[in-house]
């Protein structure tokens, strides 16, 4: 007899529907094959589904058995189709009414005792489900919770396999509480910028940062406090809206993130080592699967010694940087990933770390000039804010506190707004296309004469011309003013990236 | 490092008219023959008393590059053809001040004269070809090897009545230069450094020595041609009172914003705004790695020597 379940395969971060057609045959010898593209960990479904079928007081079929997972042709990986084997198999046995499946989805691994362990992706599939018009998602018990966050689904989660009999029925498992999200990912906890003792340029450079979206490079010799002050950057972005918070919970959903860390939301920070290889970096694999920009969706990319990267890496970041998504291309087909962030790279200035120029430093002439050519290359257009610093000093160590994240927060939020009025909603300084970026430079004449001066004096390119631009915008609007002013554009000076262009 | 095909090459031997005399102060270290590419007349016609040699290290601190080539600028703008002998750092700094104020320059060549070495400085040598001379004693086509640099820098000594050495490790090429023309009798003089500073260590030791202190081009001015002939000297525009005092700060060592702001006694915004003012107006610069410094441009009525009354 023939029977039909239907689950997710998980794409990247997004899903794609597949029909279970399960047969089993009422004679012919014992088998159970598996057809529709499976990977291995799809194969070796076979040995958990038959395990988990007889541990669980449910009987395994005794002839030949074929499984088919549709559409043939788009390859199945991982380990979520079990459950949707296994409840197709138990349909097409009669052990299951088939009509209680029906309007359901499934997704879930199998243990060899029948307990139903978490999957990836589930907040994606109970998305997909409720477009699909789905009744009800059956999922992992450890993935409820997720799940619920879909609304206008019921959503079933399951501890083991025999619990299948209640689904369909009146005894079905209760829905897991609806989960609250929790926007406001400052939070107690999460580091806070008070931490940072004295460095005050520093500060304001984050602020000036986080409040245009601009990326930034952080330069400055060990100990300087550059990964303590990027860490802390994600406490003074604005809360994430809702439908942004959406989107890093699916990626982090995608990629298992949310089965130990709970529901709290906070914008992602990520720092991955410098020996990362390219596909950790920006996505890749078959199938694809996100790389680190993707999990700094909405949040930060931290790349710590920056100089260390292999340059194929950091060349790589080119696309996502520019497009705010990543297209990974496979002989059978594209997956496109998502990745909005905030680049903070933080560099020694040389190899040494003593400074090139600082008469102290053992480099040798050439290396310190290859090391810096990193820093431009790929990078160099996206990065709009340079800023060096010191080791602070005794007396800045031991100044008063600073301003806490919450303070420096509601400065940026205040700021932002400002550029949605502009620019529309969800917009910032640091995505402005040039018309924009013109249009909305309404320089004082002092102002004017400031940004002429840099021009002749310090051979500001075109380009770097227009990230000072970018970026007294930003410094504009962080004080409330319409008008970009002198004072404003002298400071973008300072903050700009230096070396050649 | 091919020979580029149709680059003109003078040659002129010892007993050429227009042989450059300070070289026979060598004796019999003198160079037979000399090759050179640019003006030979410039080379031919250099008089030791308006010449001067500047070296030092390849590898300087950004103060270093900025004394050089404000020394290599003024002394070139007041009339004096800066030798030096295009190596990275030092070398090339002085070069490009003396290019920058369309003043003659000549660079000694380890290698063969039309032998582009560093490669990197290529354009530095179309220049200085195209505005000045280089010149070798070795024939052209030859690559620089082991042993040419120091030969090639008894020749730099001996062109200039004065070497000044601008930073130099201790020991170093620079050191040997100074060595070379102290032999010769020639005047040396160096730029004072940090104490600290490995790069200062032989600049300072010269002046422990008792070499000249050079300070500024004033001082070289005053050496070869005699005190008060000609002045140099580069004011920028008037300050207001708080600019003045941030320029002040970063003159006392103040090298980041935060740190002026403690020496200025101002806010950080303030002085990362003042900072970049004084950076327009060319009072300071910044180094590689983000640090403030002086340049030698001075404030009106600033700089004036003060003299111990007797």
């Amino acid at each position: 007899m023939l029977a039909t379940t239907r689950t997710f395969s998980l794409l990247g971060i997004e899903v794609r529907e597949v029909h279970v057609e399960v047969d089993v045959c009422g004679y012919g010898l014992k088998t159970f094959s598996l057809v529709g593209l499976p990977d291995t960990a799809v194969r070796e479904s076979r040995e958990r589904v038959r395990a988990a079928l007889e541990n669980s007081g449910f009987q395994y079929p005794g002839h030949r058995i074929t499984a088919n997972l549709a559409p043939a042709d788009l390859p199945k990986a991982g380990p979520s189709f079990d459950l949707a084997i296994a409840a197709g198999l138990l349909a097409a046995s009669r052990q299951l009414p088939a009509e209680r499946l029906a309007g359901t989805v499934l997704a879930g691994e199998l243990a060899l005792d029948g307990s139903i362990r978490p999957v990836r992706g589930t907040l994606a599939m109970a998305e997909a489900a409720r477009g699909l018009g789905a009744r009800a998602i059956v999922v992992p018990a450890a993935n409820g919770p997720e799940a619920a966050l879909v609304q206008g689904l019921r959503v079933v989660p399951l501890e083991r396999l025999e619990q299948l009999r209640q689904v369909g029925t009146d005894a079905e498992p209760p829905a897991p509480q609806p989960s609250e999200l929790s926007l406001n990912g400052a939070g107690h906890g999460a580091p806070d910028l008070a931490d940072l003792r004295g460095q005050p340029y520093l500060r304001d450079a984050l602020e000036i940062a986080a409040a245009g979206g601009h990326s930034m490079l952080i330069i400055g010799p060990p100990g300087a406090g550059k990964s303590l002050a990027a860490r802390r950057l994600p406490s003074i972005l604005p809360p994430l809206s809702r439908s942004d918070a959406m989107e890093v919970l699916r990626v982090a959903s995608a990629c298992g993130l949310l089965v130990r860390g709970g529901l709290a939301v906070r914008r992602p920070f990520r720092a991955p080592h410098h020996t990362i290889s390219t596909a950790g970096l920006v996505g890749g694999g078959s199938p694809p699967r996100p790389g680190e920009v993707t999990l700094a969706h909405r949040g930060v990319l931290f790349l710590d010694e920056l100089g260390e990267f292999s340059r194929e890496a950091l060349e790589a970041l080119r696309q996502p940087l520019e497009e705010g998504s990543v297209a990974i291309t496979r002989a059978r087909g594209a997956v496109e990933l998502p990745c909005r962030f905030m680049l903070v790279a933080a560099s020694n200035p040389c190899p040494c770390g003593r400074g090139e120029r600082s008469g102290e430093c053992e480099c040798r002439p050439g290396s310190a000039r290859r090391y810096r050519a990193k820093l431009s290359g790929a990078l160099a257009d996206r990065v709009d804010i340079a800023v060096a610093v010191e080791r602070p000093s005794a007396k800045e160590m031991g100044a008063t506190r600073g301003v806490d994240s919450a303070g420096i927060r509601a400065r940026v939020v205040a700021a932002r707004e400002r550029q949605e009025r502009r620019l529309g909603s969800g917009r910032c300084n640091a995505d402005m296309d040039l018309a924009e970026l013109r249009g909305g430079a309404l320089l004082t004449a002092d102002a004017r004469r400031t940004v002429a001066r840099g021009h002749a004096r310090l051979g500001l390119s075109g380009r770097g011309y227009d990230r000072v631009l970018r970026v007294s915008r930003t410094i504009a609007d962080l004080a409330g003013a319409e008008r970009i002013e002198a004072e404003h554009v002298a400071r973008a000076i300072s903050l700009r990236r230096r070396g050649s262009e | 490092m091919k020979p580029r095909e149709g680059r003109a090459v003078w040659r002129m031997g010892r007993g050429d008219p227009a042989y450059p005399g300070a070289l026979l102060n060598l004796a019999d270290e003198a160079p037979g023959v000399l090759f050179g590419c640019g003006s030979k007349r410039l080379a031919g016609e250099l008089d030791p008393e308006r010449t001067v040699t500047i070296v030092g290290s390849r590898h300087p601190s950004a103060y270093g590059l900025e004394v050089a080539q404000e020394l290599g600028h003024l002394l070139a703008a007041a009339g004096l053809v800066v030798v030096s002998g295009m190596a990275l750092g030092i070398d090339a700094a002085a070069h490009r001040g003396a290019l920058a104020a369309n003043g003659a320059t000549v660079a000694v060549l380890g290698g063969g004269p039309d032998v582009i070495y560093p490669r990197s400085e290529r354009q530095l040598y179309e220049r200085i070809v195209a505005n000045g001379a280089v010149m070798s004693e070795v024939p052209p086509g030859t690559r620089p090897g082991p042993g040419c640099f120091p030969r090639r820098n008894r020749i730099m000594a001996a062109l200039a009545t004065m070497t000044v050495v601008v930073e130099a490790a201790q020991p170093s090429g620079s050191l040997i230069t100074a060595e070379l023309a102290y032999k010769l009798g020639r005047e040396v003089g160096a730029v004072p450094g940090r104490v600290t500073s490995s790069v200062a260590r032989g600049t300072n030791g010269l002046l422990a020595d008792g070499a000249a202190v050079i300070r500024d081009a004033q001082d070289v001015l005053d050496r070869l041609l005699g005190v008060g002939v000609k002045t140099a000297r580069r004011d920028g525009p008037p300050l207001e009172a708080e600019l003045a005092r941030v320029a002040d700060a970063v003159g006392c060592g103040a090298t980041t914003p935060d740190a002026v702001a403690l020496e200025a006694g101002i806010a950080p915004h303030e002085a990362a705004v003042a900072l970049a003012r004084l950076e327009l107006l060319g009072y300071v610069c910044v180094d590689g790695a983000g640090r403030y410094m002086r340049t030698a441009l001075t404030t009106p009525g600033e700089g004036c020597r003060t003299t111990l009354e007797s």
